[in-house]
């Protein structure tokens, strides 16, 4: 439609932006739409169960090359991530957690530069969030049952403050807590991705327009170029994809960590 | 420096560094916020909203200080988050 009414006007670029992310597939346009990155999530979900049920279907001690790569990912979340930041004693309740996390971010991310899927499930705010949202819940949860829910909302505020500032702090600590710690978390997953998609969406679109519809021959020149920067951004944002999912993982681990560490010193 | 205290050690210092900017984050638009609110129910805009703002990273400021910057004074359950785990 954008498209057809630039057309009409005598052409001009459109540049890719955030509206371009909101895809709906069935349900039109409505807030209960089944969009892209739904499908996508829907589609690395089969995909992660799938393999991993395969793979650990037929263990061996000697492992083949499937089960090698599926042993170092989740070595890699056990023990890199796990063990070493939550410490030996409690780390193995988080695990489960940690390594779905890892694995249903990565692929979700790594499907932004995958053809025929071509799109980050997680440059859809909604996904981040429910993710951190798990995430704090879990560590929630833990902090409570460990102290008690009373116990819990006092560790809040540290100790040897004066009186009269401990309800401004309680107060500035509880939303740091519950909204801006979640928030964060999820934005920057988020932004990492939209903002990646986005720029390898404007090397290409700018690069075709360039090519095909600029005209003067420095600018087809300058569209090539913009392809060929398209093609390194889509290996650096490969590198960012991986990045973020590990990122992602690592502060739920610190932040688990957290909650188990608090409640060792009381 | 390179004590856990001051939160610079390893991927502990990394969730100091996110908390810190957390709290910075809250200060502000929190009493921020509140100010503004204070301000539209008794229309004195920007009074209140001035006051929040200042005040909030103030507080948060203050409570990074306490939390994250005077080993002396830290008591030993001070801190709270993941910085407390690199022994």
């Amino acid at each position: 439609m954008r498209a057809l009414l630039a057309a009409s006007e005598g052409g001009g670029f459109e540049a890719p932006g955030p509206l371009d992310f909101w895809q709906p597939l069935v349900g039109g346009d409505s807030q209960f739409a089944l969009t892209r990155a739904m499908v996508v999530a829907v589609i690395s979900v089969v995909l992660i169960s799938g393999w991993l049920l395969l793979v650990t279907r037929r263990l061996s001690v000697v492992p083949g090359r499937a089960q090698f790569w599926t042993e170092g990912v989740y070595g890699l979340v056990r023990n890199g991530l796990a063990r070493d930041i939550i410490g030996s004693k409690d780390f193995l309740q988080f695990v489960p957690l940690l390594f779905t996390l890892f694995i249903l971010i990565l692929v979700n991310n790594l499907f932004g530069i995958i053809p025929p899927i071509l799109f980050p499930t997680m440059s859809r705010f909604g996904f981040p969030l429910a993710l951190a949202l798990v995430v704090f819940t879990t560590y929630h949860v833990v902090g409570m049952r460990r102290m008690g829910v009373g116990g819990y909302f006092r560790h809040m505020v540290p100790a040897g403050l004066p009186g009269w500032v401990v309800p401004l702090i309680f107060f500035l600590e509880l939303v740091t807590y519950f909204v801006t710690r979640p928030v964060t978390l999820a934005l920057r997953l988020f932004g990492n991705m939209f903002a990646g998609h986005i720029l390898l969406a404007l090397c290409v679109v700018g690069g075709q327009y360039l090519v095909f519809d600029a005209g003067s021959p420095g600018l087809k020149v300058a569209g090539v170029a913009t392809y060929a920067g398209g093609f390194v951004m889509t290996l650096f944002e490969g590198f960012v994809q991986f990045l973020q999912a590990y990122v992602f993982t690592l502060l739920s681990a610190l932040y688990l960590a957290g909650s188990v560490a608090a409640t060792v010193e009381h | 420096m390179d004590d856990d205290a001051h939160g610079s050690a390893g991927p502990a210092g990394d969730a100091a560094a996110w908390t810190v900017l957390a709290y910075l984050l809250t200060g502000p638009l929190l009493y921020g916020g509140l100010g503004w609110l204070a301000d539209r129910w008794l229309n004195t805009n920007p009074v209140f909203s001035m006051i929040g703002i200042v005040g909030g990273m103030a507080l948060a400021l203050y409570l990074v200080w306490f939390r994250y910057g005077a080993p002396e004074r830290r008591p030993p359950s001070a801190s709270t988050d993941a910085s407390d785990n690199t022994e």
